[in-house]
């Protein structure tokens, strides 16, 4: 018995009915880390969104274990929240606890504690009363991610979660979702531009490219092959593995 | 203070005028919080006028028609609203014409027709004016329950959905992610809004709503940057902006509707200079 936790089976992803690529094969398990990379406007973001449940598959089946329903937490592409909303740092990281919470059902007190402690996790306990749209880029992702966390998800999905952060920014989040798997055992996906992120933190990559119908999976010392980095990135790289 | 007690002797004139006004004022700036945080301020704006010319149409009708859905203005206009919001609710494009370009289609559409059967008809002219301009001076017993029933009926609904409600406004993707029903809080959430309108719209008339809908919100947003706070404030500058409406205009005889939505005007240059100074709550 394969024991997946997503799997697409032979999933044409696209938007209204039209396809952008597929058949696509991919079995995801638990406690895998994955990278999902390609170049830009590649169809990773219109994958990742089929894989949540967001965009429905043009043909073929997305599954979700044994249970078929999965937690996920997930962290959009920054900067797409409306500043209007004066929502404090902890309301905004309170809605990602209302995937355990029903419609008309407000938020307790064990629901407020697991909030705090993913503040606490995330270094921004000391932001919670501060307004969301009031604090820097780099506070912001690390809300999201605590947003993401305060679900107690079962998977991971960041969307380009270091795209608007500096390289210490990026280094902060990347070092706490590694603090995050050692700590819980979680399955990641993440899309990112940065390869070199992913070659150090990923154990498994998604290379899509839909214009090119290229659609490659596996480990990553599988997939990150320097064929790949050449033809697509055009980076002049040979791969050699860390010891 | 002869003017002041003037008006507390006359408390019989403008009892029920004053529970509707605040009332209306209190329902709409709470509403009016989606409504300025949704940005869809001008849906609003069509929605009182789609209420008028329900209102109007009923007073044409009834020249035509004895059935009584087609003929009672407060009805036909609540009919109108409530579709109008559901059509506008449920979708998201319209023939890939942006919603707003819709909202201005509707106002206009609504507004020109107001003017052109309000011109055909004799009868009830003087409530077309009331229910445009908002001149209600004399509110009829049976209008302040309708509004007072309204306004406790949408409340409630907005305390056991409130978490919900903003949800679904700040976040639409991540709530459907989380299999919340997103449409039909939506749907409920505009349905709110089209009910208060067309029964506040009818008893208060169309720009004293659309005024209490976008302006006291606006204020909270401004003297306030705590989201439970605004659901606060927004009401009460409401309420006040409808109080202090209704004093000013059978104190200084100005049209009422006009004097409310100058109050709430005032309210929101001195929210912005609370803004200016950081005098925040």
């Amino acid at each position: 018995m394969d024991d997946f936790l997503i799997r697409l089976e032979k999933v044409t992803i696209g938007y209204n009915g039209k396809g952008l690529i597929g058949p696509l094969e991919l079995s995801i398990k638990r406690n895998q880390f994955w990278g999902i990379v390609g170049p830009n406007g590649g169809g990773k973001t219109t994958l990742l969104k089929t894989i949540l449940g967001l965009i429905p598959p043009v043909r073929g089946e997305v599954r979700y274990g044994e249970s078929g329903s999965l937690v996920f937490g997930y962290v959009p592409q920054s900067g797409n929240f409306d500043r209007l909303f004066p929502l404090s740092v902890a309301e905004f990281v309170a809605m990602g606890r209302y995937c355990r919470i029903p419609v008309g059902v407000g938020i307790e007190r064990r629901d407020w504690e697991v909030v705090i402690r993913y503040l606490k996790k995330t270094g921004i306990l000391h932001l919670r009363n501060r307004p969301f749209r009031s604090i820097s880029g780099g506070e912001r992702q690390r809300a999201l991610v605590a947003r993401a966390l305060s679900g107690e998800p079962d998977v991971l999905i960041l969307d380009e979660p270091t795209a608007s952060v500096d390289v210490r920014g990026e280094a902060e989040i990347m070092g706490l979702l590694e603090e995050i798997r050692e700590s819980r055992a979680i399955t990641v996906l993440i899309v990112t531009h940065f390869l070199h992120t992913i070659a150090r933190f990923a154990d498994h990559v998604v290379f899509i490219d839909k214009d090119r119908g290229a659609f490659l999976t596996g480990k990553k010392e599988e997939v990150l092959t320097d064929s790949v980095l050449g033809d697509v990135f055009g980076l002049d790289a040979i791969i050699k593995s860390r010891v | 203070m002869s003017v002041l007690s003037e008006f507390i002797n006359s408390y019989f004139l403008w009892r029920d005028p004053m529970i509707v006004g605040v009332v209306s004022g209190s329902i709409c700036g709470f509403l009016g919080v989606y409504v300025v945080l949704k940005r869809i301020v001008f849906v609003s704006a069509m929605l009182t006028q789609i209420s008028g010319f329900g209102v109007v149409l009923a007073f044409y009708l009834q020249g035509f028609s004895t059935l009584f859905f087609l003929t009672d203005p407060s009805l036909l206009s609540l009919l109108l609203t409530c579709a109008a919001v559901l059509i506008f609710s449920l979708r998201e494009r319209f023939l890939y014409i942006s919603q707003e370009s819709v909202i201005g289609w509707g106002y206009i559409l609504a507004s020109g027709l107001v003017i052109v059967i309000g011109d055909r008809i004799t009868q009830g002219s003087h409530d077309v004016a009331s229910v445009l301009f908002g001149t209600a001076v004399v509110v009829e017993r049976h209008e302040t329950i309708t509004v007072t029933i309204t306004a406790v009926v949408s409340f409630l609904i907005h305390w056991f959905l409130f978490k919900d409600f903003i949800f679904v406004s700040f976040d639409p993707e991540l709530a459907r992610l989380f299999r919340y029903p997103v449409r039909g809080l939506n749907a409920i959430l505009f349905l709110s809004i089209g009910v208060v309108v067309a029964v506040t719209t009818r008893a208060l008339g169309a720009l004293p709503v659309f005024a209490l809908l976008v302006l006291p919100p606006v204020f909270a947003l401004l003297v306030t940057d705590r989201l439970k706070l605004l659901f606060v404030i927004s009401p009460f500058a409401g309420l006040l902006s409808a109080a202090l409406g209704y004093f000013l205009s059978f104190v200084l005889s100005l049209p009422t509707g006009a004097s409310i939505a100058l109050v709430a005007v005032f309210l929101t240059v001195l929210g912005g200079i609370c803004r200016r100074f950081g005098l925040l709550l």
